[in-house]
């Protein structure tokens, strides 16, 4: 089955089922045509096959039976499979998510906001950028970034890095007791009793989920564990 | 004279703004403090029922500002404690009745004839808050050991970090050690450790609080439990001596007076 889904920067994300026979593609294609026939052309389109592995000829299949008749401008061929991602590159096709154009232009605009002090309840930092917090983000504080957001205390508030969209912004804490990070569009949730909690961590988006993980440990500090 | 100006403020209702006002004002007028504690809290006025006053009521510090009065004629004399006086407020007005400049000026005529002027504020972040610490120069915000009290005890120090009162300082009520011990309550230290101002007294949870406030007679003028002197010692911490803090853990006590030990306050 094939799914169209709205993106940032006024993108199509049409993602290709892992477990539809491939002998469907032209009856689906057809269809996802005809449904889309007065939006299409001209679109935006990113190709999410997701882990399946794509051949030479099924992605001529695809060009010549979704490409080329639908008149869509194909800005990635996303993959997780690393024989076709290799076999995309070697054609020449883009194989890497976009970038939202918001952030580049934001960037410049707004660049990098350090703040000295602790966010308290009630505060609300928004900016166009990256922020890091050299303290901590209180229980009721809120932090809204375009970019990432490092907090270098206790990350008790709610923190939304990427709030344009942008799911290539991670949040890092170092002391991580929030119960909800957002990034881009996606919402994380963390329970209390996690092994997380309370620790040094990064947030991220992969694949569409947000992922949780420990900020990798320097060497002295895994001496002191006594892990190293 | 020039008075302080303290305003005890919260954001979470129901933590005891009140009845620490009431206490901490009368204690620093049994040491000798001309005092007058102020009822912030238009419309829902409890000052005067926890001080043991409403029955003297003749003016407010409603009908002061309309003109009906001055404010030396809403003056209420506490008999019971030499130099604590009270100013009551109307039930029958909100919070619309009152004005940021209004209150500005009824502290600084009595900033002349008070050592203290304590300013019992409403709960909540609203107008009612703002024109209660608006004459005050500090702050005493009460807290219990709970989260959303923290939380809300957080937004209420942001707010009055940007309205530049200063000191800010901490009252942790209604601790109970044996809670703490077992982990099912915040200690004081993780409450300091979260709002980050300087703690000025830890207040245990104490039921003669209650049976107090019901009589109208604050705990501190007859009474000797352990949330009496908790009160003494932030009276006397106001002044600025240095006294150290209860130490409320019970797995040490030895009797009565062994409950009364010193030092704890996590640092």
């Amino acid at each position: 089955m094939i799914k169209l889904k709205g993106m940032y920067d006024s993108m199509l994300r049409c993602i290709i089922s892992e477990d539809m026979d491939a002998g469907d593609f032209s009856k689906e294609f057809d269809e996802v045509r005809g449904k889309g026939q007065r939006f299409l052309p001209g679109a935006k389109v990113v190709l999410d096959f997701g882990a399946r592995p794509l051949s030479g000829e099924l992605i001529g299949g695809i060009m010549s039976s979704l490409v080329w008749p639908s008149g869509i401008y194909v800005v990635a061929w996303i993959t997780y499979d690393a024989a076709t991602q290799d076999l995309l590159k070697r054609i020449g096709l883009p194989t890497r998510e976009p970038e939202p154009s918001v952030r580049a232009a934001e960037y410049a605009k707004s660049g990098m906001l350090f703040l000295q002090r602790s966010l308290r309840s009630g505060q609300r930092v928004d900016h166009a950028g990256d922020v890091i917090i050299a303290g901590h983000v209180n229980d009721g504080a809120e932090i809204l970034a375009a970019g990432h957001v490092v907090v270098l205390g206790r990350l008790n508030g709610l923190v939304h890095a990427g709030c344009n969209g942008d799911e290539t912004a991670s949040v890092v804490a170092r002391s991580m007791e929030a119960l909800q990070v957002r990034i881009g569009t996606k919402i994380g949730s963390l329970d209390r009793d996690e092994r997380w909690w309370g620790k040094m961590v990064i947030v991220r988006v992969n694949e569409g989920s947000v992922f949780i993980d420990y900020w990798p440990a320097i060497k002295s500090e895994n001496r002191e564990e006594g892990i190293g | 004279m020039t008075a302080r100006v303290i305003v005890v403020t919260s954001g979470k209702g129901g933590v005891g703004k009140t009845t620490t006002t009431a206490n901490i004002a009368t204690a620093l007028a049994q040491m000798g403090n001309k005092v007058v504690a102020i009822d912030g809290d238009v419309g829902l006025r409890n000052l005067d029922v926890i001080m043991g006053l409403e029955n003297r009521i003749v003016y407010t510090l409603i009908d002061a500002l309309d003109g009906a009065c001055r404010i030396s004629q809403t003056l209420i004399r506490d008999k019971r404690v030499e130099n604590l006086f009270m100013i009551p407020t109307a039930q029958s007005r909100t919070k619309d009745a009152v004005t940021a400049e209004q209150m500005i000026e009824v502290c600084a005529e009595l900033r002349q004839e008070f050592d203290y002027v304590l300013v019992d504020s409403p709960a909540g972040i609203e107008a009612g808050f703002r024109n209660s610490a608006a004459g005050a120069d500090e702050a005493l915000v009460v807290t219990t050991p709970e989260v959303s009290a923290v939380r809300d005890a957080d937004r209420i120090i942001g707010l009055l970090e940007s309205m530049e009162k200063s000191p800010i300082r901490l009252i942790v009520n209604r601790i109970r050690p044996s809670m703490v011990k077992k982990g099912e309550m915040l200690s004081v230290s993780d409450v300091r450790e979260i709002l980050a101002v300087e703690l000025i007294g830890i207040v245990p949870d104490d039921e003669s609080v209650v049976t107090s406030s019901n009589k109208g007679e604050p705990l501190v003028l007859s009474q000797d439990p352990p949330a009496a002197r908790a009160f003494r010692n932030i009276a006397s911490r106001i002044t600025g001596k240095d006294v150290p803090f209860m130490n409320l853990d019970q797995r040490d006590s030895g009797g009565f007076l062994g409950r009364i030990m010193r030092v704890i306050t996590g640092q």
